[in-house]
C-alpha cells in the first residue's frame, strides 16, 4: 500500500517545499537584522542601560567643616549616628515591612507611612531614612528581626553635634534634610534630595563652605536589589573648619549670665575694634542636636507652637524701644549738632511740660541741676525731654542712623530685621502725615515709635566705644582654604563718621559714671576695670494702658524690657556689648547679666581664674514692678 | 534492524548541527542558571537535568531512526490515542507547577506529555494525507485534519498552555501546505480566523494572557510590572553588542534580570553572551537544520515521508523563530522554548526524537 510520489505530484511537492525554504530563509534574514539593530546599532543604549540596571550609586555623606572657637576650641563637630532606612526596590510588600518595623522598634507606623509616601518619586534604590539617629535599643530591636524587615538597612552617617547643646544656638543654626524650593536653586548645585544643609545660622550662612563633598559607592546588584559586591568607592570630602570670632568662655558668660537671671532676651557681645562678635544669644534656645540627625514631629510642633517661640532670633529679629540706652545717642546729636555743651544744664522738677502735656521723669522728685555727664549717669528723663525739643526729630534720626539704630547691622547671619528711629520724612511716607514736635520728646527718651533690634544696639554701644566706626559685626575670623586655617580680614564698616574727641569723651564720662559714678548701671561694676555702660527700662505699652490690659489677660507679660550696653575700658575699649531681657523689670538688673560677662572678660585678660557662674542670689534681681508709676504717658527710666 | 547500507544514507551533517545545537542549549542553561552569590558562584543542578535529557533524547533519536517511520505510521492512530489520554490524565491528574498543570510524575522525573503533541499529530496527519488516495485536497479532508489537530491543541490550551497548544497549529498549516492545499482555502480559512481572534481575545483569553498582549504593544507603561520582561529582554540582546559580554559575563542573565531565562529567555543569553556573532551562528546553525531538513522531504520516497518531515520542522522552524522573535522582545512572551536549547527534559526528548523521524524519512529514501 505505498504511495509513491507520482511525476506531478513530486513537482507540485517540491515547489512547495521550496516556498517553505524560501519563507524562512527570509525570516531568519529579518531576524539577523533585527539582532544588528539591537546588537550593534543600538548596543551603546542598551548597555547603558544594562549597566543601571546592575550598579547602585549610593551616597556616602561627607561630615560637616568644623567650627571653632577664636582659640581653636571646637564649638561644633560631628558625630556618627545610625539610621534605619528602607531600600524600596528590595520588598514587595512596603506596608506590611513599615508595620512589623513600628512594631519592632515604637516608631509611629502612620509617620513611616508619610515619610515613605513623601519620597516616593526618587528612585527606588535610594534608601529612605525612615528612624534618625536611632537608640540603641531601637537598633537592637531591627537586628533580632531584620530577616522579616526585608529591605530596612541601618547605616552610619556623621551627623551635626553640638557639644554645649543650646548654647549660641541661633548662632550656629541647625542643619537638616535639604527642602524642595533649595533643591532648585543654583547655590545648593551637587545636593541630593536627602542631603542634610544648613537651615539657620552659621550652618546656613556658610553652608556651601561648611557642607563638604558627598562621597559614592558603587555596588552590583542583583534583580532584587541585593548587593552583589562593591564596584567602586568614592569617599566623602570632610567640609572645610571654620574659626569664628566666638570666645568660648565669653559665651558660657553669657550663657551663665542668662540662665542665673531666668529671663528671656538676648545678648550680644564684640569687639568694638573690627566687630567680631565674642559672645550671643537669644533666648529661649533650642537644642540644635535635636536637628542634626532629623527632628521628630513632635518636637518641631512643640517648637513652633511654643507662645515664646524659641526658634525666633531675638538678636536679629526681636524688635524693642531701647528706652534710656537710647540717650547718648540723643546727647551726643545735641553735641555735634552744637545745640549743647556738655555743660549745658536743665533744671529736673521731676518733670517738664511740652506742648501743653506734662512729661514726667522716672524720678519722682526730680533730679535738679544736671548737666550733660550727670543726666547720662542719673538717666534724667527732662534733660533729654529738653535737649530732644531743641533737636528736633531729623537730627537725633541722622545720629542715631549713623551709630547703626534703625539701620542693619548686616552681621551674616540671615533674616535680620530692621529696627525704627523715626523722622518726618518716615512718618509722610508710612502714615501720611505731618510730625508733630510733640512725639519728638518721647523719641528723645527711646519711646514712642523707635524701636531697635539687639544687634543693632550691640553695633551702637562698639560705634560710642570705638569713637564713630560704624563696624559691621561678624562671625567668620579664618577660614581653610585647602592649606590650614588663614584669617579671613573683618568686613569693612558700614559707616564711619568723625566724632569731636571731646564731645565724645563726655559722653563716655557720663557712661563711666552710670557704672562708676553712683549711677543707675553700679552693678555691672568690675574692680580694677573702667566700665562704661547705660541701662534702659523700656515700656511694653503704656502704663494706663497696661493697667487695663493686664487686667484682661493676666497671661500676657507686660513687665518692662531691661537693657544694657556696656564698652569697657573706657580709654581704647576693647569689649563692647549688649544685653537685652525681655520683660526684664529694670535695666538694672541687664546689668547684673553684664557684669559676669565683664568679669569673666578680665579675668581672662589679667589671667586670673574664670568666675564661677553666678548663682540666681548672685545677681540680686529687683522684681519690684513699678507699674504703679504715676499716670503719665511716657517716663523711661533709669 | 539497521540494515548496514542504510547506515550510509544517515545525514551526518544534520545529525552534526543538532548535537551542536543541543550542545549550546545546555551550555546556556547552565549560564542562565549559574547561581551567582558576593562569594563566587557555582552551577545549578538543572544543567545536570538538561544533560541526562540530552542523553535520553539521543538514545529517542536512535529509536526513531531505526524503527522504519511507515511503522509508526501505520501506529500513528495508537499513538495519537495514547497522546489523548495522557492529555486528559494531566488534566484530571497531572501536577500542578507556576499555575499550569502539564506534568506527569514519573518516578524522579515529569514527563510533559503535550511536548510530544507535535510529533504525535505530524504522524497523524502525515498519516491521514499521505495515504489518502484521493490526494487530500478537498475541503472535508481538510476539515477532519484540522479537527485531528484541534483535539490535543484545546486539551493542552487546557492546562494551560497556550505556548505549547498553538506549535501544533503549524504542524497542521504545513502538512495541509504541502498536501496540496489550495491557498485560497488556506487564505480564507486565516480570514475566518481573525473574527474569531478577537472574539477569543475577548472572551476566552484569560487576564494575564490578555495582559501580555497588551503590554507588548507598550512595555513601557509598565516597566516593573507585566512589561518588565520585553525591556529587560531588549536590554539583554543590545548589551551584547557585537562579540558578547563572555560567558558567565552577561551582567543582565547573571544577575536575573531576565526571570527564568533558561525556559523562554535562553537564546537572550546567548544574545547578551556570545554577542551578534552567537547571534549569527545559532541562527545559521538552525536555518541549516530546517533546510536541510526540508531536503528530506524532498527526498522522500512517498507522501507520508514528506509530509512527515514537512509538518515536523513547520512546527519547529514557528517554534525557533517564534522564540528568537520573543528572546529580543519583539514579539508577546509566550510560554514557547526554543527547541533543542531551552531547558526542559520533554522538550529536549520530544524534539530529538522528531529529529530521529527526519532523519528516518531520509535514510530510507531508497528502500521498499
Amino acid at each position: 500500500m505505498s504511495t509513491n510520489l507520482m511525476p506531478d505530484d513530486r513537482r507540485s511537492l517540491t515547489a512547495r517545499l521550496s516556498a517553505l525554504q524560501y519563507l524562512v530563509a527570509a525570516v531568519f534574514a529579518l531576524l539577523a537584522v533585527g539582532f544588528w539593530i539591537f546588537q550593534i546599532a543600538q548596543h551603546d543604549k542598551f548597555r547603558e542601560m544594562a549597566e543601571n540596571n546592575r550598579t547602585r550609586k549610593l551616597p556616602l555623606p561627607a561630615p560637616r567643616g568644623v567650627l571653632l572657637d577664636r582659640n581653636g576650641k571646637v564649638l561644633v563637630a560631628n558625630q556618627s549616628t545610625t539610621n534605619i532606612a528602607l531600600v524600596r526596590e528590595q520588598t514587595k510588600n512596603i506596608p506590611e515591612v513599615l508595620h512589623l518595623l513600628a512594631e519592632a522598634t515604637g516608631a509611629d507606623e502612620q509617620e513611616l507611612n508619610e515619610i515613605v509616601n513623601r519620597r516616593r518619586r526618587e528612585p527606588s534604590f535610594r534608601p529612605i531614612v525612615l528612624i534618625e539617629n536611632a537608640s540603641d535599643a531601637q537598633y537592637a530591636a531591627f537586628m533580632a528581626r531584620r530577616l522579616e524587615l526585608t529591605g530596612i538597612i541601618a547605616q552610619t552617617v556623621p551627623a551635626r553635634h553640638y557639644p554645649e547643646n543650646a548654647s549660641a544656638a541661633h548662632l550656629f543654626g541647625y542643619v537638616g534634610e535639604i527642602t524642595d524650593a533649595q533643591l532648585q536653586r543654583d547655590d545648593y548645585q551637587g545636593a541630593e534630595a536627602g542631603s542634610i544643609v544648613g537651615q539657620a545660622g552659621v550652618e546656613l550662612a556658610y553652608n556651601k563652605k561648611l557642607m563638604g563633598v558627598d562621597g559614592a559607592k558603587t555596588v552590583v546588584v542583583n534583580s532584587v536589589g541585593r548587593e552583589i559586591r562593591p564596584l567602586e568607592e568614592m569617599p566623602p570630602t570632610i567640609g572645610r573648619p571654620m574659626q569664628l570670632t566666638i570666645d568660648s568662655d565669653i559665651q558660657k558668660a553669657v550663657e551663665d549670665g542668662f540662665t542665673a537671671s531666668g529671663f528671656n532676651g538676648a545678648a550680644i557681645v564684640l569687639d568694638p575694634r573690627d566687630g567680631g562678635v565674642l559672645g550671643f544669644t537669644s533666648r529661649p534656645a533650642y537644642d540644635p542636636n535635636a536637628f542634626a540627625a532629623g527632628i521628630d514631629r513632635t518636637t518641631w510642633a512643640a517648637l513652633n507652637s511654643d507662645p515664646l517661640k524659641p526658634l525666633q532670633n531675638r538678636a536679629l529679629q526681636g524688635r524693642y524701644s531701647p528706652g534710656s540706652t537710647f540717650k547718648p545717642a540723643v546727647g551726643l546729636a545735641g553735641l555735634e549738632e552744637g545745640i549743647i555743651t556738655p555743660s549745658f544744664t536743665v533744671h529736673c522738677a521731676g518733670g517738664a511740660t511740652f506742648y501743653g502735656r506734662r512729661f514726667a521723669c522716672w524720678k519722682k522728685g526730680g533730679h535738679g541741676a544736671v548737666d550733660l555727664r550727670k543726666a547720662i549717669e542719673q538717666s534724667c528723663d527732662v534733660y533729654f525731654y529738653t535737649v530732644g525739643n531743641m533737636l528736633g526729630v531729623d537730627r537725633i534720626n541722622k545720629w542715631a542712623t549713623l551709630f547703626g539704630l534703625g539701620v542693619k547691622s548686616n552681621i551674616e547671619l540671615p533674616n535680620e530685621l530692621v529696627g525704627l528711629v523715626p523722622s518726618t520724612e518716615w512718618k509722610r511716607e508710612k502714615m501720611h502725615e505731618k510730625w508733630y514736635a510733640g512725639e519728638t520728646i518721647s523719641v528723645a527718651i527711646g519711646q514712642g515709635q523707635v524701636s531697635v533690634t539687639p544687634v543693632s544696639m550691640a553695633v551702637y554701644v562698639a560705634t560710642l566705644a570705638n569713637g564713630g566706626t560704624r563696624v559691621t559685626p561678624h562671625l567668620v575670623m579664618a577660614e581653610d582654604d585647602g592649606a590650614g586655617l588663614k584669617p579671613v580680614p573683618p568686613p569693612p564698616p558700614q559707616s564711619k563718621v568723625d566724632v569731636t574727641p571731646e564731645k565724645l569723651q563726655a559722653i563716655r564720662d557720663g557712661m563711666w559714671g552710670v557704672v562708676n559714678g553712683g549711677g543707675t548701671g553700679g552693678r555691672a561694676r568690675v574692680e580694677g576695670h573702667d566700665v562704661c555702660g547705660k541701662t534702659g527700662t523700656a515700656q511694653v505699652i503704656s502704663n494706663a494702658a497696661r493697667l487695663i490690659a493686664q487686667a484682661k489677660n493676666k497671661n500676657v507679660d507686660y513687665r518692662d524690657h531691661g537693657w544694657f550696653i556696656f564698652f569697657a575700658p573706657r580709654d581704647n575699649p576693647t569689649i563692647a556689648g549688649v544685653v537685652f531681657l525681655e520683660h526684664g523689670i529694670h535695666g538694672p538688673n541687664a546689668a547684673s547679666v553684664a557684669h559676669h560677662i565683664l568679669a569673666t572678660y578680665f579675668a581672662k585678660q589679667d589671667g586670673k581664674p574664670l568666675p564661677p557662674p553666678p548663682t540666681h542670689e548672685d545677681l540680686r534681681l529687683d522684681y519690684k514692678d513699678p507699674y504703679a508709676r504715676g499716670g503719665a504717658p511716657t517716663g523711661g527710666g533709669h | 534492524m539497521l540494515e548496514r547500507r542504510l547506515y550510509f544514507h544517515i545525514d551526518w551533517l544534520l545529525l552534526g548541527a543538532i548535537v551542536i545545537l543541543g550542545a549550546i542549549g545546555i551550555a546556556m542553561v547552565n549560564s542562565a542558571t549559574y547561581m551567582t552569590t558576593p562569594a563566587g558562584g557555582h552551577t545549578s543542578g538543572m544543567v545536570w537535568t538538561q544533560l541526562y535529557a540530552f542523553g535520553i533524547g539521543l538514545v529517542a533519536l536512535l529509536v526513531f531512526l531505526v524503527i522504519d517511520y511507515r511503522v509508526f505510521a501505520e501506529h500513528s492512530l495508537l499513538i495519537y490515542g495514547a497522546l489523548i489520554v495522557l492529555l486528559v490524565f494531566v488534566l484530571v491528574k497531572g501536577q500542578t507547577q507556576m499555575g499550569a498543570q502539564r506534568w506527569i510524575p514519573i518516578g524522579p522525573f515529569h514527563l510533559q506529555p503535550s511536548e510530544f503533541g507535535r510529533i504525535s499529530v505530524a504522524l497523524m496527519l502525515a498519516m491521514f494525507f499521505g495515504e489518502n488516495r484521493r490526494g487530500a485536497k478537498n475541503t472535508s479532508d481538510l476539515l477532519m485534519g484540522g479537527v485531528l489537530m484541534l483535539i490535543p491543541l484545546l486539551l493542552i490550551a487546557k492546562q494551560p498552555d497556550l505556548g505549547t497548544a498553538v506549535t501544533l497549529l503549524p504542524v497542521f498549516v504545513g502538512i495541509a501546505f504541502l498536501a496540496g492545499l489550495r491557498m485560497r482555502l488556506l487564505g480564507i480559512i486565516a480570514i475566518a480566523c481573525l473574527p474569531l481572534g478577537l472574539f477569543g481575545y475577548k472572551f476566552a483569553l484569560k487576564d494575564y494572557q490578555k495582559q501580555r498582549i497588551q503590554t507588548f504593544l507598550n512595555p513601557e507603561q509598565d516597566p516593573r510590572g507585566a512589561g518588565y520582561q520585553t525591556i529587560q529582554a531588549r536590554i539583554t540582546v543590545g548589551s551584547g553588542g557585537l562579540t558578547g559580554l563572555g560567558y558567565l559575563k552577561g551582567t543582565q542573565a547573571q544577575y536575573k534580570f531576565l526571570p527564568v531565562a533558561q525556559n523562554d529567555f535562553v537564546f537572550s543569553v546567548l544574545a547578551e553572551e556570545q554577542g551578534f556573532i552567537g547571534v549569527l551562528t545559532a541562527l545559521g546553525l538552525y536555518l541549516f537544520v530546517i533546510l536541510r531538513s526540508f531536503e528530506a522531504a524532498r527526498l522522500a520516497k512517498d507522501r507520508l515521508g514528506a509530509y512527515l518531515v514537512g509538518g515536523i520542522i513547520s512546527g519547529f522552524a514557528f517554534q525557533v523563530i517564534y522564540n528568537v522573535t520573543m528572546s529580543a522582545g519583539l514579539a508577546p512572551v509566550k510560554g514557547i522554548t526554543l527547541p533543542l536549547m531551552s531547558y526542559g527534559g520533554s522538550s529536549l526528548i520530544a524534539s530529538l526524537a522528531s529529529f530521529g523521524l527526519v532523519l528516518n524519512v531520509r535514510m530510507r529514501r531508497f528502500t521498499n
